[in-house]
């Protein structure tokens, strides 16, 4: 299977991604199940030290780019607290921004397409009535 | 999706965009996607002009490109450098860098006002 986050391909059975550590289970990370505690003595360790928190980084870039809304800009700031908040290692805060991040890219990107279906509209029925007229005019 | 048929479906939809793009020049075809930004304020979105701009570049005329969207050079720029990452099926590690993510947000919102004011040289 292919990690949702990175792309990378894992084996079937993977329960995170070797490449950026994203659970590959349904939903949202949920760590892995303690093994049973009776052969568990010592503290188990998880298998990797932080959650990687996606930071919409090049989808706000590319919003801001296409669809050339302020909103693109409020994403790419929330992408960047991400990066800052997962190096000053404020994983809650990280999550936080992670999410703003995704929604004000996902307006912005809705907010482009719909205007760009308005205006498709509008060139389609703008053809149409060129056609028109030029079908009266040669009548 | 495999990422070998991801990579090959994002080619193929690249190569036929090229296509069109030369052969159609969007200041003489109407049928490009306008600017929302702009058709609603009138002022430029950083983007404004790729489109114009890789036109000229199809054609070999860096200039004419340079001039209608100079942040399209930078922008190709990083993607090459994050290309091999990203035919790894990885994502490129500087996109989790603060100080690139910053520094994105920096030069897009500058350009974006500058472009905007009589200081922009173009």
């Amino acid at each position: 299977m292919n990690c949702p986050n990175c792309g990378t391909s894992n084996l079937d059975n993977a329960t995170v991604c070797v490449n950026c550590g994203r659970s590959l289970s349904m939903g949202a990370y949920t760590p892995p199940p303690p093994p049973p505690s009776e052969f568990s003595a010592q503290p188990s360790q998880p298998p990797y030290n932080a959650p990687q928190i996606p930071n919409y980084l090049w989808q706000s870039i590319v919003v801001t780019l296409c669809c050339c809304l302020p909103l693109g800009i409020v994403s790419i700031i929330f992408a960047a607290q991400v990066n800052s908040k997962l190096a000053q290692g404020d994983i809650p805060g990280a999550q936080d921004a992670s999410q703003k991040a995704k929604m004000f890219a996902l307006i912005g990107f809705a907010v482009g397409i719909i205007g760009i279906i308005i205006w498709s509209l509008l060139f389609g029925a703008g053809m149409l009535q060129a056609w028109r007229d030029a079908q009266a005019a040669n009548s | 999706m495999t990422l070998k048929l991801r990579i090959l479906s994002v080619s193929v939809v690249a190569a036929a965009g090229a296509w069109v793009l030369y052969n159609f020049a969007p200041t003489a075809y109407g049928f490009y996607p306008p600017c929302v930004f702009r058709m609603l304020t009138g002022l430029q979105c950083p983007g404004c002009g790729t489109t114009r701009a890789l036109h000229h570049l199809l054609h070999g005329r860096f200039e004419e490109a340079f001039r209608l969207n100079p942040m399209l050079f930078v922008l190709m720029a990083v993607a090459l450098f994050a290309l091999p990452s990203v035919l790894r099926g990885r994502q490129p590690g500087f996109l989790m860098k603060p100080w690139f993510a910053w520094t994105a947000f920096a030069v897009l919102t500058s350009y974006w006002i500058v472009r905007n004011t009589p200081l922009y040289p173009f």
